[in-house]
């Protein structure tokens, strides 16, 4: 038989546990020529802000060792050339469209929900509460709960759909921050955006991004946010979505093993845009060969004797 | 949209060290070498591989039947393991990219300016121009001879080092500079490092049409990262290398990286 792939995140269904991460495809369009867009989990468009953002000066991406850094500033067409030009291609494709959104102030965020509730395509919407490069990105909001929760609360009283707030790294203890979320009845978290990183060219001896530190992405850091996704998972009932270093199927099992319940992939696209497609086969066969009947019964299966987790079970 | 891309697992054919320390690797690539047209480029990448982790963008230097020929410098991870690869050996491209130069016709002359693996384009737009009756020079700068490749088949290359050890002795830019003398009337194309197309820009492309093919850095090639901007000179804003170029008009864009 074959094994159920479809998993929820609040109310909406997604037919298998893959997205796509934000900023890492487009706005899911320029995908469309190497994979049929409708067949992944979902579409998450790049960061949407109220008005059009041009962006950071370059250089914006630098590679360093199995990852990258980025400082793109959010470059994006903003909420409202969105809904006009992209959405339509979107629906098009049949693709099921997350749009997330990031705000310099909390009545931003609140309005660009509000713009996008009257779409009834847009499915979901993921808040960047965590750009490393940028005020808009949110990231104070991102490290200061009390913000977040004002964020989260004032989004749920205009969108009445699915709201997923993604995290950052960046912080002591994220989980303070996911709990934080739900209890303002967020409906998943996504754990977690990047890793403020830095490099340096040796020769010239100048960083090696315009911003000198961005965000580090790719397979360097999927261990740091696997023990995120852990973390969090044993600390919210809500569904958890892993965003980090995913680069072929084991490691979206991994993550799901962990306690995930859909996997976001971004910086691998780059360099394999139809690594959707191998990955939904991949985890369709393991659930088979290991005789799971779905992605509910792999999700949080680790076998693990919380005791010999420092921290976990201080509360 | 992407419609004419196509993500192809190439197969190494041959490669050869065709002037010190730069090779050119041709690959069995049916689809992108009957799609591609000169300027455009493709993103080379090593399945299973996540270091390197991204691809690498590449000018295509020539494309003959179902073979595509890359001609680079290596100076780095994703060079140094292009350079190694046996015949035979796999790789994935993804291409063609971007958009290429103007079309050639027959009424006019073409100056192509190139520099370092800038010559990757010699080649491609030699046999361009020949299939389209146009007549084409070439001005190739190096800093040294031995960095000089030679191509076989291609005739008016003029050659510029900066130590003088073959051809004009100088820069590429002076050269051209030197040969045109005035005259308007043609078009010039270029590729090469950032302070020969910052040069052309300011002292060529005032005057003469002038189409650069730049380099920034790249993650992806398709639209995806928004990480190869390069700005406008009109409003300001920014282009995608990847999408909107990599060959621009000159005077439409303006040069704000440090070389
Ligand atoms: C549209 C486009 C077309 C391109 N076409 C070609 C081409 O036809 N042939 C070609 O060789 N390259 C071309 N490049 C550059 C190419 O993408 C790589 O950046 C370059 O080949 C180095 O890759 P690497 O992996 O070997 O080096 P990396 O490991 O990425 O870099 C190693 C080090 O070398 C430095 N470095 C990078 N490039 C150069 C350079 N050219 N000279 C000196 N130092 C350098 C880097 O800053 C870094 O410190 C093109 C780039 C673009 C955007
Ligand atoms: C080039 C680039 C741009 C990104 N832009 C955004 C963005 O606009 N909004 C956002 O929430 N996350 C953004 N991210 C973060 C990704 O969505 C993702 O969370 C992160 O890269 C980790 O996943 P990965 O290792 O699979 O790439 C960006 C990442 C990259 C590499
Ligand atoms: S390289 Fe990614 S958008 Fe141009």
């Amino acid at each position: 038989m074959k094994p159920e792939l479809s998993v929820k995140l609040g109310k909406v269904e997604l037919k298998n546990p893959l997205m796509t991460a934000s900023g890492t495809c487009g706005y899911g369009e320029e995908l469309s020529g190497y994979f049929d867009v409708g067949m992944i989990g979902a579409i998450v468009t790049k960061s949407l802000t109220l008005k059009p953002k041009i962006g950071n000066e370059p250089p914006r991406v630098a590679e360093v060792s199995s990852g990258m850094l980025n400082s793109i500033g959010l470059a994006n067409i903003g909420v409202r050339r969105f809904i006009e030009e992209k959405l339509p291609l979107l629906e098009k494709l049949n693709a099921l469209v997350i749009a997330n959104i990031a705000a310099k102030r909390a009545e931003d965020y609140a309005e660009l929900a509000e713009l996008l509730a009257g779409k009834e395509s847009v499915r979901a919407v993921e808040l960047n509460l965590s750009c490393p490069n940028v005020k808009e990105g949110g990231m104070e909001f991102g490290t200061d709960v009390k913000a977040l929760s004002t964020i989260v609360k004032m989004v749920r009283k205009v969108f009445g759909r699915t709201i997923i707030v993604k995290l950052t790294p960046n912080v002591t203890r994220i989980s303070d921050f996911a709990r934080a979320a739900e209890a303002e009845g967020a409906d998943a978290v996504t754990v977690a955006n990047t890793y403020v990183g830095m490099a340096i060219d040796i020769y010239t001896r100048r960083p090696k991004l315009h911003t000198v530190r961005g965000g580090l992405s790719g397979p360097a850091i999927r261990p740091l946010t696997m023990a995120k996704v852990f973390e969090v998972s044993k600390s919210v009932q809500i569904p958890v979505v892993a965003s980090g270093g995913v680069f072929a199927w084991q490691d979206v099992v991994e993550y799901i093993i962990a306690g995930a319940t859909a996997v976001e992939i971004g910086t691998v696209l780059f360099a394999k845009p139809d690594a959707p497609v191998e990955m939904v086969k991949g985890i369709s066969e393991y659930l088979a060969d290991s005789h799971f009947g779905s992605i509910a019964e792999l999700r949080g299966s680790l076998d693990v004797n919380l005791q010999n987790v420092p921290h976990m079970n201080r509360g | 949209m992407p419609t004419t891309s196509f993500l192809e697992t190439v197969t190494v054919i041959e490669t050869r060290e065709v002037a010190k320390g730069t090779f050119v690797t041709k690959v069995k690539a049916p689809s992108i070498a009957r799609n591609v047209k000169a300027g455009q480029f493709v993103m080379v990448s090593f399945p299973e591989s996540t270091d390197p982790l991204l691809p690498r963008a590449f000018s295509v230097c020539d494309a003959f039947e179902d073979s595509v020929s890359l001609l680079y410098v290596a100076v780095g991870k994703g060079t140094r393991r292009i350079s190694k690869l046996l015949p035979g050996d796999p790789m994935v491209f993804n291409g063609p990219l971007g958009k290429g130069f103007p079309n050639m016709s027959g009424q006019k002359t073409f100056h192509v300016v190139v520099g370092g693996s800038g010559a990757a384009l010699i080649p491609i737009l030699d046999r361009t121009a020949k299939s389209r009756g146009a007549s084409i020079n070439f001005y190739y700068g190096a800093r040294t001879g031995s960095q000089l490749v030679k191509f076989d088949g291609v005739e008016n290359v003029n050659h510029a080092t900066d130590d003088g050890s073959e051809g004009f002795h100088g820069n590429v830019v002076e050269l051209l500079k030197k040969k045109i003398d005035g005259d308007s009337s043609g078009v010039v194309f270029a590729c090469g490092p950032t302070p020969m197309l910052v040069a052309l820009q300011r002292e060529v492309g005032v005057s003469v049409e002038t189409y650069l093919s730049v380099e920034t850095p790249m993650a992806c090639g398709m639209g995806l990262c928004q990480g190869c901007p390069v700005r406008n000179a009109g409003d300001g804003d920014y282009y995608l290398a990847c999408k909107d170029g990599p060959v621009f008009r000159s005077t439409e864009i303006s040069f704000e990286m440090k070389p």
